[in-house]
């Protein structure tokens, strides 16, 4: 079991390494707004299937950006479904928006870019102001269905908060987000 | 993760990077050349509190009139501002526009984990200041601090309480002619 991890593992690194290796990003853009599905997970509830879009704005060279994100996903968990049937929220619903800066030391290179800023979290419609550390890619599509103005994209988002539940004690929950996205710079 | 696989071997040659590149200006932004407007999305803390806000503003030489709106993230609440806002610039021309300003609005403190307790609305002002900074002739970092003051009824004695916030903020602006 633990070689199936580290051979899983192996492979995500090299598909992060491998991105980038024969395109170079397109600078002449100034903005692009991409549409993403992937995976979330809430801390303590469990992995559900996450939607959301963004609008960059890039500047200095493409290698900064400032990101504007909402996403949507959900807080059932299985695990409470059959153990207890326990409902803590007055809804299933998540949802989050991020105002994020970002750096890219190598938006044609091997390394991700690294974000980090802001988010509101409304779990079971309650707020939360949430910290964000994530790292993602651009990886340009020139020439795809005819225009040089589309591209893919995958995140890594941990959106850090106090969590209390039931009028417990707080903790500190780290809600980890990975998606994939289609991205239009105009 | 198998498109990221695929991808590198497709062949595939991006056109060359062109680095965007600004135009060099004697006077990178004058305020006295038009009506500009501004879009400028921006967080921070009011206490211990996160926000998160909007501010629309149309601006002509030293003064700008502003439409601002926020979502404090409380513990037991939220609160929304909605002001309406009068700012002088104390340049007009350049890269760093310092600012003061001052507006009226109102705020709605919206409960969200207590049972029984209603939205409660109440008329402020506010008065602050803060500073643009210009990257590019369209795009810029913003930084504001801002006191707000209010007064809500107290249910204990029916009288009006004074309220006093503090914010502190840090976005970005956009600007358009």
């Amino acid at each position: 079991m633990k070689s199936h991890r580290i051979f899983s593992l192996g492979i995500l690194v090299v598909a992060l390494l491998l991105t980038a290796t024969s395109v170079r990003a397109q600078f002449s853009y100034e903005s692009s707004l991409s549409l993403s599905g992937g995976a979330y997970a809430a801390s303590g509830f469990g992995t559900n299937h996450y939607v959301g879009v963004r609008y960059n704005y890039f500047f200095l060279g493409g290698r900064y950006f400032v990101e504007a994100a909402l996403g949507f996903s959900s807080l059932r968990s299985r695990v409470l479904e059959s153990v207890s049937n326990l409902r803590l929220f007055d809804t299933q619903r998540l949802y989050a928006y991020e105002f994020v800066g970002a750096y890219d030391a190598s938006p044609s290179g091997y390394i991700p870019f690294i974000t980090a800023g802001f988010a509101g979290i409304n779990q079971g419609g309650q707020s939360r102001f949430a910290g964000v550390l994530g790292l993602g890619k651009r990886i340009p599509l020139p020439g795809f269905l005819g225009t040089n103005q589309l591209g893919l994209r995958y995140d890594i988002r941990d959106h850090i908060f106090e969590q209390r539940v039931n009028g417990g004690d707080s903790f500190i929950a780290h809600n980890i987000g990975f998606t994939l996205g289609m991205q239009l710079y105009f | 993760m198998i498109a990221c696989l695929l991808i590198p071997h497709s062949g595939i040659i991006a056109q060359d990077s062109v680095p965007v590149t600004t135009k060099q200006q004697a006077v990178l932004i004058d305020l006295n050349d038009g009506v500009t407007f501004e879009v400028s999305p921006h967080t921070g803390l009011m206490g211990s509190s996160g926000i998160f806000g909007l501010r629309l503003s149309m601006n002509y030489s030293s003064f700008n009139l502003e439409l601002a709106g926020e979502q404090v993230i409380g513990r037991t609440a939220n609160l929304y501002p909605i002001s309406v806002n009068v700012i002088l610039n104390l340049a007009t021309r350049g890269r760093l526009i310092p600012y003061g300003a001052v507006g009226t609005g109102l705020l709605f403190a919206v409960p969200t984990n207590t049972i029984g307790d209603e939205t409660v609305s109440s008329i402020g002002v506010n008065f602050g200041g803060g500073a643009r900074y210009y990257l590019t002739s369209k795009f810029g970092i913003r930084a504001e601090v801002k006191q707000y003051i209010t007064t809500v009824k107290s249910n204990r004695d029916l009288r009006d309480e004074l309220l006093i916030f503090q914010e502190i903020s840090l976005g970005v602006t956009f600007m358009f002619r």
